[in-house]
C-alpha cells in the first residue's frame, strides 16, 4: 500500500534519513519506533509532502507521491496526524473537523456522526474552541479532523504524547478499533511497549536508520529492544 | 453638536483607515509580511479612476476598473515579489516590500509625473450636505461610514462562514497544518491578497473622494497609518484592524479639533510608538501559547 524505497531527507546540511526502505500493506498496523531524534516525525513529514527527500521514491496505492505537493497527498487517501497535534486551536471543534474534510465536496453528515460515534466527547464539545480542550480531547480531535478525509490509511505521530496512562490506553483502544474497521495505520512512537502490543509489524529506527524490524510481538520480547526502550 | 460632527468625521476617515489597515493585518496574518506596498496599491488604484473619469467615462466603470487593477496588481505583486521568497527569512520579505513600494512610486512618477492631478470627487459622490439640527454631514461621509460597514460585515462573513475563509484562518495558524489537511496554500494566500486589495481598492476610491489629489506618493503617508492602525489594533487580527483604523481616524481629529492640526502626523506615531513600548500585542492581538 505504502512503499518507501531508500529516501534520503537532509536538513541543510545534516543528513537526517538515511537510506530507509520500509512497506506498509494493506490493513496493517505498522510501528515505527525509535529514541528522540531519530528521525520518525521526519519520514511521517516526508511522506506526507511537509518535506523532500533527496533522493529515493514514496508510492501510494501505485502512485508516485515523491515529488506530490502536499495537499494533493491528502486527496489521494493518506491522512498525517502530525506530532503535537497541531489542531486550529483559535477555531472550534466543528471548524477544526470541517477543515479535516476539506478536500471532500461539502461536509458529510456521516462522516462527522461518524467521527461523533468513535469520540463522542467531541460531540459534546463541538461548538467549543479547540485551545480549551485538554490534552487528550486535543489529540482526539486531532485524530478525529484526520479522519474527516476519509482517509485509506492514516498516520499518526506520537498519539500518546503527554498524556496520562489511562488516557494513552484509550487512544490506543480507538487505534485499535480504527484497524478493524479497514483504515490502514503507520504508527510512530516513543512508548515502543504500547506500540509493540497492538502493532502487526514494527521497524526501529537509530539515527536515521533502520537497524530492526521484525513482527510487534517478536520486536518485543527481544532483549535488544527491551534493553534500549523498554526498560529492562 | 461640535463633537458630533468632529464624531462623524473621525468616523469618515477611521474608516478609510480601517479599509487598508484591513489589508495589512491579513496578509501579516497569513505569512508575516509587513507589505509596504499596500499603500501603493492604493495609489495606483487612484490614478486608474482618475484617468477612467478623466476620460469622461461613468464613475461606476471607474469604481470596478479600480478595484479590479488594485487586485490584479497586487496578486501580480505576490507572485512575482513574495512568492519566489516562501522559504526565505523574513528580514528578506520585508526589504522585497520596501523594494516593490519604492518601484511602484517610481513607476507612477515614471507614468504620470510627479504632479499631483486632481480627483473629480463630485463626478463620484455629488457634494450634497444634509444638514441635521446645528450640524452638517456631507454624502462623502455618509457613502464612506456606509460602504465601510457593508465591507467589514462582508469580510467578515467570508472569513467567518466561508470554506476560503475558514481556509485563511487555518494557513495564517498554522501553515503546515493547514497542507495536511489538503488545504492549497498557495492559491489561499493569493485569495488573502486578492481580498485584501479589493478593500483597499473601495478604500482608495473613499480616500480619494475627501482628499481630491492623486499623486505617486499619496499611499505612502496613508499606508504608513494605516500600518499604525493595524499596529494598535494587534497585527494579524481582523477585528483589531476595524478597531484601530477607527481609533487612529478619531485621534487625528481629535488633534486637528483642539487646533493642532499641524501634529495630527506625530501623533500618529506617536501612537506606534507608545503602542511598541507598552503593548506590542495592541488592542486584540495575541501571542500564541500552545498546549502540549
Amino acid at each position: 500500500m505504502l512503499k518507501i524505497n531508500d529516501i534520503n531527507v537532509y536538513y541543510g546540511p545534516i543528513h537526517a534519513i538515511k537510506g530507509v526502505s520500509f512497506e506498509v500493506h494493506p490493513g496493517e498496523i505498522v510501528a515505527l519506533i525509535g529514541a528522540n531524534g531519530a528521525g520518525k516525525s521526519t519520514i511521517l513529514k516526508t511522506i506526507s509532502g511537509l518535506l523532500r527527500p533527496k533522493t529515493g521514491s514514496i508510492t501510494f496505492m501505485d502512485t508516485d507521491i515523491t515529488k506530490m505537493e502536499a495537499h494533493k497527498i491528502v486527496q489521494q487517501g493518506l491522512a498525517h496526524c502530525p506530532e503535537g497535534r497541531r489542531i486550529f486551536l483559535r477555531m472550534t471543534v466543528m471548524e477544526n473537523l470541517e477543515m479535516g474534510a476539506y478536500t471532500q465536496k461539502g461536509v458529510d453528515e456521516d462522516i462527522i456522526e461518524s467521527v461523533f460515534a468513535r469520540f463522542p466527547r467531541l460531540k459534546e464539545r463541538r461548538r467549543q474552541v479547540a485551545g480549551t480542550l485538554s490534552g487528550g480531547e486535543q489529540q482526539m480531535l486531532a485524530m478525529g479532523r484526520a479522519l474527516m478525509s476519509r482517509p485509506k490509511m492514516i498516520m499518526l505521530d506520537e498519539p500518546s504524547m503527554g498524556l496520562a496512562p489511562l488516557l494513552v490506553e484509550e487512544i490506543f483502544d480507538i487505534i485499535k478499533t480504527l484497524n478493524e474497521s479497514g483504515t490502514t495505520v503507520l504508527l510512530v512512537e516513543q512508548n515502543a511497549g504500547m506500540a509493540l502490543e497492538i502493532a502487526h509489524r514494527a521497524y526501529v529506527l537509530e539515527t536515521g536508520r533502520i537497524t530492526l524490524s521484525g513482527t510487534g510481538k517478536e520486536l518485543a520480547t527481544s532483549d535488544e529492544i527491551k534493553k534500549a526502550y523498554l526498560g529492562g | 453638536m461640535l463633537l458630533l460632527s468632529q464624531l462623524i468625521n473621525g468616523l469618515q476617515l477611521g474608516s478609510i483607515y480601517a479599509l487598508v489597515a484591513l489589508g495589512y493585518s491579513m496578509v501579516y496574518g497569513i505569512i508575516m509580511l509587513l507589505n509596504f506596498a499596500h499603500g501603493d496599491i492604493i495609489m495606483a488604484g487612484g490614478y486608474i479612476a482618475v484617468l477612467i473619469l478623466t476620460a469622461g467615462r461613468n464613475p461606476v466603470l471607474a469604481i470596478i476598473l479600480a478595484i479590479i487593477g488594485c487586485v490584479l496588481l497586487s496578486v501580480l505583486i505576490e507572485k512575482v515579489a513574495y512568492k519566489p521568497l516562501r522559504s526565505a527569512p523574513r528580514i528578506s520579505l520585508l526589504i522585497t516590500a520596501i523594494g516593490v513600494s519604492l518601484f511602484l512610486q517610481n513607476m507612477a512618477q515614471l507614468l504620470f509625473t510627479a504632479n499631483a492631478r486632481s480627483f473629480p470627487n463630485t463626478v463620484v459622490i455629488p457634494a450634497i450636505n444634509f444638514r441635521i439640527g446645528s450640524i452638517n454631514i456631507s454624502l462623502t461621509a455618509l457613502v464612506t461610514i456606509v460602504v465601510t460597514i457593508i465591507s467589514m460585515i462582508c469580510l467578515t462573513l467570508l472569513v467567518q462562514k466561508t470554506k476560503m475563509g475558514k481556509a485563511m484562518r487555518a494557513v495564517s495558524e498554522d501553515t503546515d497544518a493547514a497542507k495536511l489537511m489538503g488545504i492549497n496554500v498557495n492559491s489561499t494566500i493569493t485569495f488573502t491578497f486578492a481580498t485584501g486589495s479589493t478593500l483597499a481598492g473601495i478604500g482608495s476610491i473613499l480616500y480619494c473622494c475627501r482628499y481630491p489629489l492623486v499623486s505617486p506618493t499619496m499611499g505612502s503617508l496613508l499606508g504608513l497609518k494605516a500600518f499604525v492602525a493595524a499596529v494598535l489594533g494587534g497585527i494579524g487580527s481582523i477585528p483589531g484592524a476595524m478597531i484601530g483604523g477607527l481609533a487612529i481616524g478619531f485621534a487625528e481629529v481629535l488633534v486637528s479639533a483642539v487646533g493642532l492640526s499641524e501634529w495630527t502626523d506625530a501623533v500618529v506615531f506617536a501612537i506606534l510608538i507608545i503602542v511598541l513600548l507598552v503593548k506590542p500585542t495592541g488592542f486584540l492581538g495575541r501571542s500564541m501559547q500552545e498546549k502540549v
